[in-house]
Parts: structure tokens; sequence; C-alpha cells
């Protein structure tokens, strides 16, 4: 008896190493099981259960499979600045960083300056293969970013704002001085979008293929790309702004405006989502974290906030300024501002943003806009003077799948997942602020009963238009006035039975539900003798 | 002895009848009770009956002691009541002597010679009791049969039975008295033999004493059989019996189905072979039958002609056998041959289509001229259009079809031409003139051609001369003509072209050295252009003079190295040209590098392609960097612009520039790099390599301060403003937001009022006041409403709002009620957690996690289930074990094991 005790004992205890892997491993696990299963316990039905184990189980297995797959497929291990003694990550300059890494890498440290078209924004496709850059005078360019090679480059000769790649580097859209326009990679404007007017930032929406613009006037433009409907126009309200971004995680587009207030969209509904006020002053730049529970938020005020999107609360509050902030594939939040930039890290995964490194580039360059190139450890930076690129450890996904972007596909394999993608595509009704609770059982909530004075300002205007209709000049016989009277009063009778009918109905409901007198009423002490026994039947 | 021996055998015989059938007509002398039953009961399955049956024997078994263990079909409720005129109780029928299918009183048996007698009594006696005795008499009466046989059972005296003769009354029985089938007084216990009786005489004997302790014990167990069981309770009985069968039937299927029901998907028919997978399977099948077939087997089959016809396969396949290239090379050539054939077809459809009279007119024009032209260089086209021509002439001539021999031109000239308009007279005169040129002598023509070949080297007799006999000479002379043609032409052009403009931009000291470089490459051209000018007319002299090929191959070969070097100076003065341009303004703006040059670039890349070739061609000069194709990217100029380009991203890079410099000095370079030269000392700010910070520094307030200048621009007054004011009183506009935005979604209830009117008449009700329902139902609104407030998500947020609205489009994506089975939301929701599809599981789960209910091979016809003992113990493990494994074990219990099958249709 006491050894069948001790067996279990002696197989749980593993030699430390083991233990460790084992660890590691059950959290993958747990990772990739997505939540805890139903408790099977509770359930009566039988059959059910029994589906239940049965899908359990290959949840288990499925899981298991994925955390194996995680720990023998995706070797590349992200790696960050570690510091030692006195040292400071933040002290740690890009030239000494390009002594330590390899040509390739060296080759993403550079500085293209171009002085004479103004401030450059840039974007990443999703692969990070590929850059767009917008001279604000105007001048467009696509860069192959693994070989620095330039692919296309057209002078548009007006303001260019803003530019982003749609769903590959095929296309691109820039914000230009009255409407923005879709070019191909070959330079050629494929489509002008008339109706965002004069756009100040672009987003787009891969899953969804959805353009979204916020245009000088305030309003908010979603434009399906795939068949160039308009998916929805919506007025902020809230006066001229740049400052929008699409949380990556749901679709959700969030803009920042003067009030200090960040207000959350989509595209199927005209009043926001959420609205928070985020700063005091004007709210200067945004950005999420790829897992969509996190934002970045910069005020005029001179403060950067980090926001948990799940309860709406501040984390971290942080002295200083950034005219942009970007999030990292791996969670390094780059702030960017005058010719500075500061890039800060949770490296200790405790949500506590700490500086983790920092660049400054020629004073005077003014920092247009930064992002971080998804799958390299690369920080681009469009300024006033051009751009340039700068290593920062750490920051991209060192994994990455081909099914979702592969930095070396070729051409094939792009259009094979351009169909896929398409295949794929979301309906704008999908975007919500928690979209894993889609399939979700939400009940239907009662329609809200008109108030009073609605129903009857809709009466009375009912009977207006009855009594507005004008009567035909009948022929002789039937013109008679009794007979146009008798018309008159009919219409009149008609338009109003239904609202009467409705005051019936719901008189009637009232009172089935309201208790009856005789019953539940107390009398009082002193009359409740008098009242008649019930008869015991 | 042999009587004996045969009555034994009849007895055999009759006992075997009993067992066998039991529903033959017996009678029981067991109690006298006539009562018999009809087989009653539902009607059963065969099967069922049997194992009924089997039951019933067994319960007899245990009651009827004195019937023996080995007569079990004898059982006595299930007799059927023997007719009355059978058993005789009171004898009102008359008794039949025989019946048919009884065997005639004549049939005589071969081998009985003298038991005659007996055998008819027997059937005489229909089933009567006859004394189963060893006497030959057949007369003898019964009394003294029966004690002769007591007697000589017992061995008693014979008048020890003698006193119940009188009791004897005669009972026919319907069997022989056997140790089976008592006598009735046997058993009425007068006179009864007990079984001690009998086993008397065998004391001593092996075996008695167990035979003895047996009997004892049966005597002591004996118990009265009740008496059968009313109808109606016998079939309920029955009935219970047949459903505890068939229930005992049905659930022996129960494991195996719930094993099925349970299973997250079944396979269905996969263990059916389809028999032959592949064409060549069957073939390999295949028996010839009929004669022809038989001859070509033994054909084919033959290994002479096999060997041969391999032999001569593989010769000709080799034959066959194609090089990649001379296929491709005849698609193409096939396909190109298409295409144009398509193209010129699709053409010839548009054109006809065309009802442009005038069009048809231009393009009939034109085709005579292609003609023409065609004619001259084609002897064999000029000489059809010679015999069309001809024969054209001789049409006219024969017919004299516009010699104003028509009846519209008789009718016109009857009248008088003068009297006609212009147009008619016009017409008329055309007419004429065709008659006339078509009936012209062909001698004309010939005079021209000769003419020609004579040598007018004017522009304007070339344009008209062509020759309808074209012989060599011709030929020769022709080519010759035009070669001296050209080359006067490029002598004169050679002479001309040292004429320069003296202003303008031209006039420029650079563009004059770019125009003398290009003339240079130019004369030397037009020399080689002569040169082989001269050796052209030289060959053509040689074929003239019918001198042997080798040297005109020669010249061909000249001719060949000379053009590939002719075209590479052309190619090269171009970019040269704008190269040295380009120098002159470096040179000049080196100083200021912003401010000149801009007129001069935009005409400077006017041709843009050109701009690129340059830089590529410049770019591999120095290869050393590795950044050649970004370097070019940010040289290629855009309009109105310069570029500063700054790379440091490597210490080769620099050094390349530092070698690059020296270059730059010294030899001619492009449009970036002197800008580039310019730039770079003051530029290394981004350096990477330089260490220090101050220095850094410095360098960046050297140059850049005219660059920032620019980029900087100060907020607009607006913008001043409106970023001055922003953050003044955010909160309290936020709250009013929020409290806006929460009226809006959870509308405040309304404030009862009183109709205007009612309850006023007296000022009582103003006193009162509203009446309390209303207030109370407003209280009971606003109620609900707070607690409406209180459960919004934001509601402890002071700076938040979420939205609560419903989206209605979104509405559809989200299941209204809880589907089936569940019946809560949380094991729902859990359940539904994990993405199944592919993009979100590795491959070895995809399968398992979206394998259908049913797999099944299409067109394979599903069986019934086939029963198998399942233990259940292996059904939990199996139920445990994956769906694949599941399969895999199945099919091996049916190849492996051998199980009790059977079949159902469930």
């Amino acid at each position: 008896m006491e050894e069948e005790l001790g067996n279990p004992v002696a197989e749980r205890i593993l030699p430390p190493a083991e233990q460790e892997v084992s660890n590691e491993e059950d959290a993958k696990i747990k990772k990739y099981l997505r939540g805890e299963g139903a408790n099977l316990e509770v359930l009566k039905d039988k059959k059910l259960k029994g589906q239940l184990s049965v899908i359990e189980d290959l949840y288990g297995k499925s899981a298991k499979a994925a955390a194996k797959v995680e720990k023998w497929l995706l070797p590349s291990e992200g790696g960050y600045l570690e510091a030692e003694g006195l040292e400071k990550t933040w002290r740690i300059r890009q030239e000494t960083i390009s002594h330590e890494v390899d040509i390739l890498s060296r080759r993403n440290q550079h500085d293209i300056i171009l002085p004479a078209l103004g401030p450059y924004s840039l974007d990443y496709t999703l692969n990070g293969r590929y850059m767009a850059i917008a001279g604000r005078k105007g001048h467009l360019a696509l860069v192959d970013m693994k070989d620095l090679n330039l692919i296309k480059e057209f002078q548009v000769k007006e303001t260019v704002r803003d530019v982003v790649f749609l769903h590959n580097e095929l296309f691109f859209a820039a914000a230009q001085k009255k409407y923005p326009y879709i070019y191909n990679r070959d330079g050629t404007e494929l489509h002008c979008l008339k109706e965002h007017g004069s756009v100040l930032r672009l987003q787009f929406l891969k899953n969804h293929f959805l353009l979204a613009s916020i245009n000088k006037f305030g309003q908010l433009h979603y434009q399906d790309v795939t068949t160039g409907s308009m998916a929805g126009v919506f007025r902020t309200g809230l006066g001229r702004t740049d400052v929008m971004q699409v949380n990556p995680f749901n679709g959700v587009i969030a803009t920042g405006h003067s009030g200090g207030s960040v207000v959350m969209w989509k595209p199927t509904s005209s009043s926001p989502l959420v609205k928070m006020l985020c700063h005091q002053g004007p709210v200067s730049a945004l950005a999420f974290h790829p897992n969509g529970h996190l934002m970045a938020t910069s005020g005029c005020e001179r403060k950067i906030k980090l926001w948990d999107l799940r309860k709406f609360e501040v984390l971290q509050t942080l002295p200083g300024h950034a005219k942009t902030l970007d999030f990292s594939q791996k969670g390094l939040l780059a702030c960017g501002t005058g010719s500075y930039v500061q890039i800060l890290g949770d490296l200790a995964g405790s949500q506590n943003y700490t500086r983790y490194m920092s660049h400054s580039i020629v004073k005077g360059y003014q920092i247009g806009k930064i992002l971080f190139r998804p799958y390299e450890d690369v920080l681009g930076i469009g300024h006033s003077m051009g751009w340039s690129s700068i290593l920062i450890p750490g920051s991209g996904e060192p994994n990455f799948d081909t099914w979702v972007a592969n930095p070396f596909e070729t051409s094939k394999q792009r259009r094979e997942k351009e169909v896929r993608s398409l295949l794929d595509k979301l309906p704008p009704e999908t975007i919500a602020l928690n979209p894993s609770k889609i399939g979700t059982v939400m009940a239907v909530k009662k329609k809200e009963k008109k108030t009073k004075k609605e129903r009857e300002a809709e009466e009375e205007s009912a009977i207006d238009a009855a009594k507005s209709i004008t009567m035909k000049k009948k022929t002789k016989g039937r013109n008679k006035p009794t007979k146009r009277e008798k018309k008159k009063r009919e219409i009149f009778d008609k338009s109003k039975k239904p609202f009467l009918q409705e005051q019936i109905k719901e008189e009637e409901e009232l009172s089935r539900k309201r208790p009856r007198l005789g019953e539940e009423v107390e009398l009082p002490k002193s009359l409740q003798r008098f009242a008649r026994k019930k008869t015991a039947t | 002895m042999g009587e004996v021996r045969q009555k034994k055998m009849q007895e055999k015989g009759k006992r075997s009848n009993n067992r066998k059938d039991s529903k033959v007509f017996q009678k029981k002398n067991k109690g006298n009770d006539k009562r018999r039953h009809n087989r009653g009961g539902p009607r059963l399955a065969p099967s069922l009956q049997r194992e009924v049956n089997q039951m019933k024997g067994d319960d007899n078994e245990v009651s009827d002691f004195d019937e023996g263990d080995t007569f079990a079909g004898d059982v006595y409720e299930y007799e059927e009541a023997v007719p009355e005129e059978e058993s005789r109780k009171n004898r009102r029928y008359d008794t039949v002597d025989n019946y048919d299918y009884k065997l005639p009183d004549d049939f005589k048996d071969e081998d009985v010679f003298s038991d005659d007698e007996e055998d008819t009594d027997e059937r005489d006696g229909k089933r009567n009791l006859i004394e189963d005795s060893d006497d030959a008499d057949p007369k003898n009466d019964d009394d003294g049969s029966h004690a002769r046989m007591l007697q000589s059972i017992t061995g008693m005296p014979r008048e020890a039975f003698e006193g119940k003769k009188k009791n004897n009354v005669v009972i026919s029985e319907a069997y022989q008295e056997s140790e089976y089938n008592p006598s009735r007084d046997v058993l009425d216990g007068n006179g009864r033999i007990s079984i001690d009786d009998l086993l008397d005489p065998l004391q001593g004997k092996p075996g008695y004493s167990m035979l003895r302790k047996r009997t004892h014990q049966t005597e002591k167990k004996s118990m009265a059989l009740q008496a059968p069981l009313p109808k109606a309770d016998l079939q309920r009985v029955e009935r219970k019996v047949a459903y505890e069968q068939s229930k005992k039937e049905v659930s022996k299927w129960e494991p195996i189905v719930k094993k099925n029901r349970e299973a997250p998907t079944l396979y269905l028919g996969q263990e059916v072979d389809l028999g032959y997978s592949t064409v060549g399977a069957i073939a390999s099948e295949f028996e010839p039958r009929t004669e022809i077939e038989k001859k070509i087997a033994s054909l084919v089959h033959d290994g002479q002609i096999m060997e041969a016809h391999r032999k001569d396969g593989s010769k000709l396949l080799e034959l066959n056998k194609v090089s990649f290239e001379d296929e491709k090379d005849r698609q193409n050539r096939i396909a190109k041959m298409r295409s144009l054939l398509f193209r010129h077809e699709t053409k010839a459809k548009h054109i006809k289509k065309i009802k442009s009279k005038t069009y048809h007119r231009l393009l009939k024009k034109d085709r005579v001229k292609g003609a023409s032209a065609h004619i001259e260089m084609d002897p064999d086209a000029a000489k059809e259009l010679a015999m069309k021509q001809e024969f054209k002439r001789a049409e006219e001539r024969m017919t004299l079809k516009h010699k104003n021999s028509s009846q519209w031109a008789k009718r016109i000239l009857s009248r008088g031409l003068d009297a006609q308009d212009e147009g008619t007279r016009a017409a008329i005169a055309e007419q004429l003139h065709q008659h006339a040129t078509l009936t012209r002598k062909m001698n004309t023509l010939k005079d021209s051609s000769s003419g020609s070949s004579s040598g007018s080297s004017s522009d304007e007799s070339s344009d008209e001369e062509y020759s309808d006999d074209q012989t060599e000479d011709n030929n020769h002379s022709k080519a010759s003509k035009l070669l001296k043609r050209a080359k006067d032409k490029t002598l004169k052009a050679l002479e001309d072209g040292d004429e320069a403009p003296n202003s303008g931009l031209l006039a420029l000291p650079f563009m004059v050295r770019g125009m003398k470089k290009r003339e240079e490459a130019a004369a030397e051209e037009a020399k080689l252009a002569i040169q082989e000018f001269e050796l052209l007319s030289k060959q053509l002299n040689n074929s003239e003079t019918e001198n042997i090929k080798t040297e005109t191959t020669s010249g061909r070969r000249t001719f060949g190295g000379m053009k590939k070097s002719a075209p590479e100076p052309r190619k090269k003065t171009k970019p040269e040209y704008y190269g040295d341009t380009d120098d002159e303004d470096d040179t000049e703006t080196r100083e200021g590098v912003e401010d000149a040059g801009d007129d001069k670039n935009s005409s400077l890349i006017v041709d843009e392609n050109i701009g690129s070739d340059i830089l590529g061609a410049d770019s591999k000069r120095h290869q050393s960097s590795v950044f050649k194709s970004f370097d070019e990217t940010v040289r290629d100029p855009g309009p109105k612009t310069t570029y500063e380009v700054a790379i440091f991203a490597s210490d080769t890079w620099k050094k390349a520039k530092n070698l690059e410099k020296k270059v730059d000095s010294t030899s001619t370079a492009t449009a970036s790099k002197p800008a580039l030269q310019g730039q770079v000392p003051k530029e290394t700010v981004q350096d990477v390599d330089d260490q220090n910070d101050s220095d850094h520094e410095l360098m960046v307030e050297g140059v850049l301060s005219s660059a920032n200048n620019e980029a900087y621009e100060l907020p607009s007054q607006a913008e001043l403003i409106h970023q001055a004011f922003a953050g003044d009183n955010v909160e309290e506009e936020f709250e009013r937001q929020k409290e806006e935005i929460l009226n809006e979604e959870n509308p405040e209830p309304e404030k009862p009022v009183l109709l205007p009117g009612w309850g006023q008449w007296t000022n009582v009700q103003k006193k009162k006041g509203l009446p309390s329902w209303m207030l109370e139902e407003h209280d009971r609104a606003n109620k609900k409403r707070q607690e409406v407030l209180k459960n919004r998500k934001d509601a402890n947020l002071k700076h938040v709002i979420i939205s609560e609205k419903l989206d209605k489009k979104a509405e559809k994506l989200y299941t209204k009620t809880l589907p089936f089975p569940y019946t809560t939301k949380e094991v729902f929701e859990q359940s539904i957690r994990m993405p199944i599809g592919p993009d979100f599981n590795p491959t070895s789960a995809i399968g398992a996690l979206n394998r259908p209910e049913v797999v099944k091979k299409s067109g394979v016809i599903i069986k019934p289930i086939e029963f198998k003992e399942v233990d259940t113990q292996r059904k939990v493990e199996e139920h445990k074990q994956s769906g694949q494994k599941q399969k895999r074990k199945k099919s091996k219990t049916n190849n492996g094991k051998s199980v009790k099958k059977m079949k159902a249709w469930a």
C-alpha cells in the first residue's frame, strides 16, 4: 500500500533540467489551448459530455503539437541588448553596435539625405521587404530593403502627406494635396479616391482590405479596396487631426484629437466605440502594441501614457514628448521627437516600460515618422532631410510564418498569397473591440419602447399627413361634399388607427402585469379582519 | 427368436416416432386426464420456438421423473386433445376397421412368416392397448396374458394376480404398453408393480445399490404435477419469455451501437476492396477466349515477335527523339505563324467590313503603289504584272470599251460635247485618255527602262525607274549607282559638318567641345561608311566580272568587323557629351552647390534614360562599394534638384569614396559625384566611425544649417492658438459629453405631467400634486436607469465612454440563442474557443479536428453492421483511442479474429 502511494511521488519528481523543459512546454501548451476547457463534471447531458471530452482531447493534442512545433521549428530566438556592470543599454551607440553585427545587418544602418523634398514619411510592407517613402513636396519612392534597390521613384509635384502600402508591395496609397491616390509599384496612378478629400493620414486594415483615412475636416473614411465601395464615412466632430492608428489586433481605428481624447471607431457604426480622455493637451501620437492590449499615447503636455485596453486604465505614465510613436513586433516602443529617438522596452515582461535605447540623429533634423521594420531589428526614421535607419536589437520578430508574411517571397508566392488573403478577407462587421467574442451568445436586447413624446409626435405627424391629402376632383355625382367629407374622415381615422391599437395593446399588457388589487394589496391591519377569507377549494 | 427381435424393432420404431414428433396424438394414461390443450400463443420464429421448447423440456425433465431423462420430447401440456371417436370414451362412433393410411390387411412383410396375425391385430386395435406379451396366441384373453406377464416379470405365482381380473376393464390405449407407457391399472395401484418389485430380482447384481439409491431419491422428491395454466396466462407467460428472449437478442447489439454512437467519426465501407485499381490490373487478368483473341494472344506472347518488335520499336523511338531546342523552335515558329495568320485574318475581316468607298479606293491605290514597288524588287511579280497589262491592252483593243462605245458616251456625243457640263466632259476625256493609255504600244515602257539604265543619276529619274525585264546587269548597275550616291552624300555631309553656331547655348565652350567630339566621331563613322561603300562597289564589280567568292567574303568580313566597331563610338559619344556638360557645371558650381546648375540641369535631364545609362556605366567604375545599386537610386536625378548623398554605412565605402575623390579630380565624372565630393568632408556627421560627440555636433552646425532653416516652419497662428487653449477645460467637456451619451443611450424617464385640464377644475388636484402611481412609475423608471448605468462597463471609469449601442450589422456574427445540447453559456463558449482552421493548428492536428462524422468512400455500398462480440473492457479502451487507431483496430479484428458473425439490419 505504501509503495503504491510512493510511486506517483517518485514519478513527479524529475531532474531539474527536465522539469524546466516540461514547465516550459506546459506554458506553451497552455498558450495554445487558448483558455480553459469547459467543466464537464457539471454537465448532465451524457452525449454532450462525451462529445466535448473528445473535442477537448483533440484540442489538447493540437496544442501539444503546436507547442512542439514552436519548440523545434521556430529556433531563432529574439535577443536584446544586455548591459554588464555599470553599462547602460541606452548608452550603447549605433556605431558600437555596427562593430558587432554582421555585414548584412550593418547595411541596415544608413542615412539617406534628401534635403530638397521635405520631411519624409515612410511605410513598410507587412513582410518588411519593401519600403515606401513619401517626401512632403511630392517625392514618392519604393525601395527594396533587402538589397537597398530603388524600384521606382517619381515626383507627383504636389504635397504628399502620408503613404501606406496596401496588402502587398504592388500597390500603395499616397495622401496628396487634394485626394489620396493609389499607385502601383511602377508608379502608375491607378485610382484617385476623390471621396476621401484631402487626407491627412492613411491606414490600411490588412485583414479587412479597408483603406481608412482621416481628412482635413475630421472625416473618417473607410473604403474597401477590393470592391471600391465605401464601407463607412463618419464625422468625428472633434476637429482636424492627423493622429490616427489602427489596432492590429482587432482592426479598430483610433484617432487622437486636440481635446486630449482618443476615439476608437469601427466602420459599421457612426458613433465611436470608445472615447477616452487620455491627455490634458492635444494628442500628438498614438501607437498600438501588436497584441492589441496596450496603447501608447503622447500628449502635448509632455506625457507619454501607456494604456491597458482591456480595462481602459493607465498602466504607466512617462514624462516626455513624442511626435511619433511606434511599437515593434516584440513590443518595444519607439518615441521620436525633434531629432531624438528613444526606445522603451519592458524586457522584464512586467508591463513596466523603461529606457532601452536612444539615438539622436543630426541636430536640426525633424523626425516626421518612425516605424519599426517587421521581421528585422531595424527602426526606420523619416525626417525632414530624408530617412535613416538604425539597428534596435530585439525589436523584430525573429521567426516569420511564411503563410502570414514572408520577407523572401517570390512573385508566385505573392500571387498565391494575394488570392488566399482575398478569400480570407473579413467583412467590416467583424471589427469589434473584442473580436474573439464573435460566435458567442449575445442575447438580443428587447426593442426599446418609444417614449410617450415620440409616440405623440409620430401620431401627430401621421394625422397631419392624413389631413394634408388633397382630394381628387371627381366626376359629377361623386364629388358631393358629403361624400368628400366621409372619405376624408375615413382617411383620418385610418391614420389614427394603428396608434390607438398600439395603445390598447399596451394598456392590456400593463393591466396584466399590474398586481390585482384584491389579492396582494395589504389592507391596513385594522381592516384586515374584514377581508374576505380565501375560499379553500 | 426372430419374432422377438421384430417386436423390439417395432417398439423402437414407435418410440422413436414419439420422440420425433410431439404433435402425434397421444393418449396419456397418467391420471386418466383427457384434458389436452391445443397449441396456442403467439406465433414465434422457428428458432425462438425451438428455444422455448427446449426450455420446457428442461422443466419437464425436472418434474417428470417417471418418464425418464431420455424422453424429453414427450411433454404433457402441449398435447392436442384426442378426438372422442378415437378415445372411445363413450363409444358413440363405430369403430373403423382400417384407416387409409394404414397398411392394408393383406400387407405382408417379406421377412415375417409367423407374426401375420399379430400385426393385423395391432392394426385392428387402432392403437388399442395390446398386451405386450411373448404369446403367439392372439386369442388369449387379456387376463391370462396379463397374469402371465406379471408372473414372468415378478416371478410370483399366477394366483397372486387373479383377484384383480374382474376389475380389469378393457381400455383402449393409444400405445403399446411399455415401460414408458404403462397400462392404466398399473398406475391405478391395484396390483401394481412398484419399482421395488422390479428391482428385487436385480439384487446382488453390480450397480444395484446405486440404482436403488436413485429410486429412493426420486421417490422422496416426488411431487404432483400442477394443473396447466389457463390459456390467457399461458400466453402471457409465453410472451414474457419471448420478450426476454428478444431483449437478450437485441441487447447484445447494444455495445456495438453505443460504440458507433459515441465514436466521433464513423468509418463506413473501409474494408471494402474495390478490386482492380488500375487498367493494368484489369488487363493482366485478361484471358483470351474467342478464336481471334487466342490468335492475337499467341502472336503477342510469341517471344520472337516480341523481340523483333522491341528492337524495331526502340529504333522507332530513337528516330522519334527530337532535341528540346528544335522542338521549342518549332513551336515558337508555329506560334508565330499562327498569330501572324490570325492577325492578318482579323485585319482582312475588318477591312472587308469597311463600307467607305473612298477608303477602298485609297486602299486600292496604295495597293497598286505597293505593287509597283514590289515589282521593282521582284522580277517574277513584274513579269506577272506585264502579262496582266498586256492582257488588258489586248482586251481594250478587242472591245474598244473606252472608246466612246458605251451607250452613255454615245448619247452624250449625240447631244454634243459643248452642251455638257464640266464633269461629263471631264469624264469623257478621262475615258479617252484611259483608252489611249491602254492601247499605247509597249515600246514606250521599254524605252524608259533603257533610258534609266543609261544612267541618269538625278533623283527624279530614280523615282521613275523600274523595269519589267530586269536583267542581272541592271541590278548591278542600280546597286552600284546607289552606292555611289550614298558615298557622295556622306562626303557632302562631312564637308558641311564644320559649321558651328557662334551664339547661344551651343556656343558655350563645353558645348563646343562636346560638339567637336561628336563630330569627330561622326567623321570617323562617315569614313568607315565610305570605306564600306567602296568595298561594296568593289564587290559588286567583282561579282559582275564573276570573280572568286573569297574576295567578297573577305570584304564582308571587314565590313562586319567595321560595323561592330562603328556603332560603339556612336553610343558613347552622346553620354560623353552630356557628361562633359555636367562636369562643366560642377567645376563652376563647386563653391556654391545649391545655386548653380538648376537651369542647366533642367536641360540636362531631357533624356533621363541616357542619364541613367551613364550612371550605370559610372557605377561600374567603383565596384568596390557594396552600395552600388543603392548609390544609383540616390543619384538618379529628378527634375529641378541636385542631391547630396551621404552614405557612410561602412569603412569600405568610405575608402572607396576617398579613392573616388582622387579619380574625380582628374577624370570626368558624373553629375552627382562632384556634388558628393563637395559634401563629403562636411557631411560626415552621420559617419558611424566617428567616435566623439563634440566632433559630431560641430560638423552638424557646419553645413546643414541652411537646409534646416528651410525645413523648419513656424506653426501657423491658428495652430498655435489651438494648441494654447487645447487643454483648458478638457475634463469638464468630456464629462459633459459622457453625460450626453449616457442620456442618449439610456434616456431619462419622462417626467410625469398632468394632462392640461384634467383635475384642474378645483384646486384640490393642484394641491395634491401628481397622482401617486405616476410618481411611482417615474421612480421605478429612474431606478431602472440607475441600475443600467451602474452595469455599464464604463461606470467606474471617469474618463472613458464605452458605447453600448448595438451594431445591427454585427448582430449576425453572434448567436442569439444557445445551440441545442448546451445548457450554459460558459460551456458553449469554452467549447468554441479554439479555432480549428489550418491557419491556427499544426497540420498533424487539423485532420482530427475537422474530420467529418462519417467517412466513406464514394460509391461504396454501406453494409449492415456485423455482430462481433466485444468485451466491454476493450471497448472502453478503443473509445479512448483516436479515430485513426480505431479504424486500424477495426480492420484488424475483421481480418485476424474469427468471430461469431451475424447480420442484422440495424
